[in-house]
């Protein structure tokens, strides 16, 4: 293995089939031969192991006049305690059974007529073991022991305190819904089941990290998805094996086909419409317990330029704003470090009077262009770095600091020229402008290497940077889909769709780049049938309007 | 396979007119009306047409034998010891392309944008882009060009557009001055330069659909025909037939003298994008492809190894090739007859010995596939 391939290895994530989950080896250490039926043996079990934690809730109950003993595990603070008691515990007492249970109640019955008859739960299913038992335990459910079965009956209690489902504060929009994912699994998929009310659309749990058991939903829709792509992305989530997952951003780095690539490869987002419409569009979502952020993939690099409301408002807004971002995207990119390029190397490059302000400008300035603009991006980066995270009322102060003395008294005093702020501001807010967060991050970063290569070697240091990026971008891939594609590798119908949003009644097919089960998603020649679908055309006469003559 | 990249029909036609379009801009308007004057357009529609030539034959030998580049059908046409030999002279060919190609873009480099730039830094920089690509395979290197093809068409297009108004067409008079004889040698020297075509004989195989290969290559020859004729058209119209061929780089003023209200002006960056997007294709073609030859005639496992030290190869001989700027012109206004030999010449002779073959075997022509 020569060092290239050595390099690419570490650049391309090539995941072998990994091993099992701990929690399955932890199952296979322990086996089960410690569990034992007999309850008062197996409560004792369920102490060592769950120990002395306040939260834990054991209620032993007696039924049938003490011919079924049971006892109920729960955890305090992730049940719904009204329902455990109304619909679990009362039934099971002895002095409410109804009659006829109370007498047919036994030891050899009382599995089945406890979960068919007696209990009034919704959600009821069973657990093989104690040890799956706790595991859904720990997860928010309420355990049935009873006394010499090793099956357990689990029902689904799960009740907590959530936030409420709130506006998405990172992508906010003028015009769509204002429903954003919360931190809750389950109100997040009902979010998505209320949108896509389709038989096919299927939501699939897998559990990843060892400590947290964090609950991964893949949501898709079962008739669209590539399979091939739902059987990569299932095998890649399969394969994480880490102690705890906080956030998607850990499985998005976990799952993601460069990992050390500056680029992000997979979209996440807050707003349920994006991830409705990126589900309809046959992408597959993966949304994690514990975070509002919802991942999408495969996910292609335009996807970063395009916002929601792109698809609400009127196409040629859309279209117009698509231009402007991909504009701002090269201004974010490679304008300070072409200004750079050009002041130091090729002024001959600029019309005369732009050239002569600027030199009028840069007189005095003791730095050359580039530390200029290094210092100015570095200052820059400071200030926003500082004021992100700073309250609202000390962060006024931070621009104040920055607007002030290092905007104006930094020109005053002659060590940056004004030419070079306006560079710099421009740029930042180009950087502000692009709708993804995520996509900024590698822009802001690259930005740097890119000012020097232009000082060492003026725009074609540029264009060396481009080309670099260029290669690396296209060796991309997110599950299969080039990272460039549409733009590459795509039909041009596909490709029109980087700038153009076309109206709904033409969007006739999904993007061809996804190999989809289905290509089409709706009928063609909607927008004509409503001018020739009706009788006669609709016009102010024929709407009853009297008066119409008259005007 | 050396390569497991698949690539679209449109990516081979992109590539093809990458490799076509990119030297010859700068460097054919030149000689092209040295040779000819007002007729030099003439020349280069005939040699477009000529180019197309290669491009057949490269095409009926690709499918022929499917799955196999020139390397290893050569193999299989002239047994293994001559096939060898054959396929070490196109990677040995090869090599010298992107010798020459590099060369002549530091040349460029350092006369018209960066004089006091030593020449070495452009070509050691452009060949370790190329090597980069080169390594990162097919699909990655089709997929460059497929976004550099963009800012390539657009760059030239704006350029001719923004040019219109200084095209004074009655340069172009007289026309059909030269004699026949002259046209089609310079035709003919055009030919090589559309040669480039002969990559389709190792494009093919990678297609995913290679019945497509002799459209999209087409396509690609005549769309690159056509912008350099109207390049050499405009030029003309601009400069003249007595003027143009004293600049070394022709386009290059030619760009210089847009000026639209004072404010569009000076596109020589523009022009500098193409170069450079442009010279960065065709090497990374050509470095690809010299690598991969001699892997597969050398009938090793890999050839990601052998792109460095072939790039290091390449960037000591394109210095060592040519002496001066001078030398590097003659050579390109008069190609080797070699490079004749080895586009048409052999591609020709490997297709004739197939068809004795076919006839004397008594088979079929292999039918193209479905």
């Amino acid at each position: 293995m020569n060092v290239f391939s050595f390099l690419r290895s570490l650049i391309s994530k090539k995941i072998k089939p990994g091993p099992p989950q701990l929690n399955n080896r932890a199952a296979a250490k322990k086996p089960d031969n410690q569990d034992d039926p007999v309850l008062e043996k197996r409560l004792e079990l369920i102490k060592a192991r769950l120990g002395e934690s306040s939260d834990i809730i054991i209620r032993e109950i007696c039924s049938s006049q003490d011919k079924v003993k049971l006892a109920v595990l729960f955890i305090d603070g992730l049940v719904d305690k009204k329902a455990v008691s109304d619909n679990i515990i009362q039934p099971l007492l002895s002095s409410t059974i109804v009659n006829d249970y109370a007498e047919k109640l036994n030891q050899e019955n009382a599995f089945a007529l406890i979960q068919k008859h007696i209990v009034s739960f919704a959600e009821v299913s069973t657990a093989p073991n104690l040890t799956q038992a706790i595991k859904m335990v720990l997860a928010g459910d309420t355990a049935l022991f009873i006394d010499g079965y090793e099956r357990v009956l689990i029902f689904g209690t799960r009740s907590w305190e959530k936030r409420a489902v709130g506006e998405p504060e990172t992508e906010a929009a003028v015009r769509g819904p204002r429903e954003g994912f919360t931190e809750t699994l389950r109100i997040n998929t009902s979010l998505l089941r209320r949108r896509i009310q389709h038989e096919n659309l299927r939501f699939e749990t897998m559990k990843a990290g060892r400590r947290t058991g964090t609950s991964i939903n893949l949501a898709y829709i079962k008739d669209i998805v590539n399979p091939h792509t739902l059987e990569e992305v299932r095998r890649r989530i399969a394969a994480i094996d880490i102690d705890g997952i906080l956030e998607s951003g850990y499985i998005e780095e976990l799952i993601e086909d460069a990992p050390l690539s500056i680029f992000p490869q997979i979209e996440h987002t807050e707003r349920v419409d994006k991830a409705a419409a990126a589900v309809l569009e046959g992408r597959i979502l993966i949304m994690t317990d514990n975070t509002p952020f919802a991942l999408i993939v495969p996910t292609t690099f335009f996807q970063f330029l395009a916002a929601s409301e792109d698809y609400y408002e009127r196409p040629y807004i859309a279209f117009a704003l698509r231009i402007l971002r991909l504009f701002v995207l090269n201004i974010a990119l490679f304008l300070p470090a072409t200004y750079v390029a050009v002041v130091t190397f090729h002024q001959e490059m600029l019309p005369t009077q732009l050239l002569l302000s600027i030199a009028a400008a840069r007189e005095g300035i003791p730095f050359p262009a580039v530390l200029e603009a290094l210092l100015m991006e570095t200052t820059f980066e400071v200030l926003r770095e500082a004021g992100v995270r700073l309250p609202k009322t000390v962060g006024q102060a931070v621009s104040i600091v920055g607007g002030l003395v290092i905007g104006d008294a930094a020109i005053r005093a002659g060590l940056v020229s004004p030419a070079m702020v306006i560079i710099v501001a421009a740029t930042a807010i180009s950087n502000f402008a692009i709708p993804a967060f995520n996509a900024t991050i590698a822009l802001r970063l690259l930005r740097f290497p890119l000012i020097i290569l232009g000082a060492v070697m003026g725009l074609y240091g540029v264009i060396f940077g481009l080309i670099l990026i260029l290669i690396h971008l296209a060796g991309l891939q997110s599950f299969g889909v080039p990272y460039l594609s549409p733009l590459v590798h795509g039909s041009v119908s596909d490709m029109a769709k980087i700038l153009v949003r076309s109206p709904w009644w033409a969007q006739i097919y999904r993007p061809k780049m996804l190999a989809l089960q289905q290509r089409r998603r709706q009928a063609t020649n909607q927008w004509l049938r409503n001018k020739t679908g009706s009788e006669r055309e609709l016009t102010h006469e024929t709407m009853g309007d009297k008066d119409a003559r008259k005007w | 396979m050396l390569e497991n990249g698949r690539i679209s029909s449109r990516q081979i036609a992109t590539l093809l007119f990458m490799a076509m379009i990119s030297t010859s801009i700068l460097f054919v308007p030149a000689f092209t009306v040295d040779k000819l004057g007002s007729d030099a357009w003439i020349a280069l529609l005939l040699g477009t047409f000529l180019g197309l030539l290669t491009l057949l034959i490269a095409n009926w030998l690709g499918q022929q034998h499917p799955q196999k580049t020139i390397f290893q059908y050569s193999q299989t046409i002239l047994g293994s010891f001559f096939g060898k030999i054959l396929a070490f002279m196109y990677v040995w060919n090869f090599l010298r392309v992107v010798a020459v190609v590099v060369r002549e873009f530091g040349e460029f480099m350092t006369t018209a944008f960066m004089p006091n730039t030593p020449i070495f830094v452009f070509i050691a920089s452009l060949l370790l882009l190329a090597a980069l690509a080169a390594i990162a395979g097919i699909e990655v290197l089709a997929r460059t060009s497929e976004f550099i093809i963009l800012l390539v068409a657009t760059s030239l297009v704006a350029i001719v557009i923004l040019s219109l108004g200084n095209w004074e067409l009655n340069q172009l008079l007289p026309m059909f001055t030269s004699d026949l004889l002259s046209i089609l040698k310079t035709a003919a020297t055009i030919e090589v330069w559309k040669a480039d075509a002969i990559l389709a004989a190792m494009l093919i195989p990678f297609m995913i659909r290679p019945q497509k290969a002799l459209v999209a290559g087409a396509k690609a020859t005549l769309a690159a025909g056509i912008l350099i004729t109207i390049g050499v058209i405009g030029a003309l119209a601009i400069f003249g037939p007595y003027l143009l061929p004293s600049f070394r780089f022709p386009i290059h003023m030619y760009t210089r003298t847009i000026n639209i209200g004072r404010i569009l002006t000076r596109f020589e960056a523009l022009l500098m994008v193409i170069w450079v997007a442009g010279v960065f294709v065709k090497t990374s073609v050509y470095l690809y492809f010299a690598s991969l030859g001699l892997a597969q005639a050398a009938g090793l496992k890999e050839y990601k190894f052998l792109v460095l030290p072939l790039g290091v190869i390449c960037a000591t001989w394109s210095i060592s090739l040519f002496e001066n700027v001078a030398a590097l012109e003659a050579m390109i206004s008069n190609p080797y007859p070699e490079s004749l030999l080895m586009y048409l010449g052999v591609p020709l002779f490997l297709m004739l010995i197939t068809i004795i073959r076919n006839f004397l075997s008594g088979q079929q022509w292999r039918q193209k596939q479905p």
